[in-house]
């Protein structure tokens, strides 16, 4: 069965520090794989990796048909890939960013028909149904009309995962997607990715909530100074790791 | 003062307002495009671009504007390749002339401030469009303008008003604007100071009126500065039922 993504030795390297040390990392169709690890231990820059926000130095990248293989180019630094092919290839992820960057300037149905609309070029119509039933589905059908700044931090969040999902993704992306929220909102939030779980969706999640993430994930990653420190199910990366540091890790966030 | 002299004074000065609005509203116009493309050629990655906008945005910021009415209008004429080329017909009248020099005097301040709106856009915005599949000019004209533009309009409205007060250097020119007319009132009649009362009254009513309406604009393109808005959504639902 050929992988829902893929990615192969990814290297990033950010002046003199090298962030990430050669991550590969596969998950088929229905995959939630949660990344944990310290601050600095490279996991958000490991998913903006992914979607190329940050341009790894060296690796390669497959995202359904699309396959963006990235290396020294001729003066030693990475050879910039094609843009459009990462656009094209965006399109087919669905990013959720700690700090929701919803557009201040739309709606909240402007921004989750914003991509669909503009950038996948599908009709008005069909899109604005299908927001209706995403934002449904997150709970927030009855704030269409506002603006990203009359609504709660897990509203904003919602709002956002329903415009990550408006672009039917393969993969989604969540880079801790419940750190910028009050305590009383965070549940909330996870109520929905739980929800997109069971689904079967796959799906990339980095996070500090560790109850959360025995209880989603399939698969459970532990990143250790940019690299895979330890890797298996949450059951056992969780509950009974056999690296020490991720021992560490795991008493001192319980 | 005399209140009669001054009444009649004003309705010969008004009729200058048709030739100030014309001269504002059009280099006002074409100034704002070209101020985005300049902001725009300013940022860009494209070093010589990028270069010659400042060139440009340091000449035009750097001379003031009545020297730059001036080399327009009297300078452009020494080129016997201007006198011989299709602009010729325009750049011979006084009325063109100013208009380029107000043209390109405000597109260089509004790039400035364009420029700073584009810089001040929370990066965040700029990377979820990014992670939409957006880049280029898409980008450009769905994200990252309609904040730029809504940041900088209160300053933008701070150049339209000097662009109104500026206008009256088309008078050097020999165009009767207000401020020409005034000065033909004056040396008429020699009552120099209620001409000029009047005259700055009518330049303070046209910017009375121009703030009210950049006010105006702001509050259309600031939604999400309002309240929410419930009041709509109760509408709806009374529609619904």
């Amino acid at each position: 069965m050929t992988p829902a993504f893929e990615i192969k030795d990814i290297h990033k390297r950010f002046g003199a520090l090298e962030v990430l040390k050669g991550i590969s990392l596969a998950g088929a169709e229905g995959d939630v794989i949660s990344i944990i690890g310290a601050s600095g231990s490279g996991k958000s820059t490991l998913l903006r990796c992914i979607n190329m926000l940050e341009t790894p130095d060296q690796g390669e990248i497959r995202v359904g048909s699309e396959h963006i293989v990235l290396g020294p180019g001729r003066n030693g630094r990475a050879a910039a890939p094609d843009r459009r092919q990462v656009d094209r290839m965006r399109t087919h992820l669905g990013m959720v960013f700690q700090s929701f960057n919803l557009w201040t300037h739309m709606t909240v149905l402007e921004n989750v028909i914003e991509a669909p609309v503009h950038v996948q070029k599908r009709p008005r119509a069909e899109c604005v149904e299908e927001a209706m039933a995403l934002l449904d589905k997150v709970g927030i059908a009855d704030k269409r009309d506002h603006y990203p700044v009359h609504l709660s931090g897990g509203q904003q969040q919602r709002a956002a995962i329903a415009r990550a999902l408006a672009m039917r993704p393969q993969l989604l992306l969540f880079d801790e997607p419940t750190s910028a929220l009050d305590p009383e909102l965070v549940g909330e939030v996870l109520r929905v990715i739980r929800q997109l779980a069971l689904e079967g969706r796959t799906m990339l999640i980095v996070t500090h909530e560790l109850r959360f993430a025995r209880e989603v994930s399939t698969r459970t990653i532990f990143l250790h100074e940019g690299r895979i420190e330890e890797e298996g199910p949450p059951g056992e990366v969780l509950v009974a790791p056999r690296s020490e540091r991720c021992g560490q890790f795991i008493a001192s966030h319980y | 003062m005399d209140p009669r002299f001054m009444w009649e004074t004003l309705g010969k000065l008004v009729e200058g307002v048709p030739l100030l609005f014309q001269l504002v509203t059009v280099s006002l116009a074409i100034g704002f495009v070209l101020a985005v493309l300049v902001a725009l050629a300013r940022l860009s990655p494209l070093a010589p671009l990028s270069r010659a906008a400042a060139g440009y945005v340091f000449f035009f910021r750097g001379t003031p504007l009545l020297v730059q009415v001036f080399l327009i209008y009297y300078g452009l004429s020494q080129f016997p390749e201007i006198r011989a080329s299709f602009l010729w017909p325009f750049l011979r009248q006084p009325y063109w002339c100013a208009i380029l020099a107000f043209t390109l005097n405000t597109a260089a301040y509004g790039s400035e401030i364009i420029r700073g709106g584009i810089q001040s856009v929370p990066w965040g915005q700029i990377e979820a469009g990014r992670a939409a599949g957006m880049s280029g000019w898409l980008l450009m004209r769905r994200i990252t303008l309609p904040i730029a533009l809504r940041q900088a309009l209160p300053a933008y409205g701070n150049e339209m008003i000097l662009m109104v007060k500026a206008t009256s250097l088309a008078s050097i020119i020999t165009l009767m604007e207000v401020t020409g007319i005034a000065h033909k009132i004056i040396s008429e009649t020699y009552r120099a100071v209620e001409v000029f009362v009047v005259a700055g009254s009518i330049y303070l009513l046209i910017n009375f009126l121009l703030t009210r309406a950049v006010k105006q604009v702001e509050w259309w393109l600031s939604p999400h500065l309002r309240d929410a808005p419930g009041a709509a959504v109760k509408e709806e639902a009374a529609l619904v039922h």
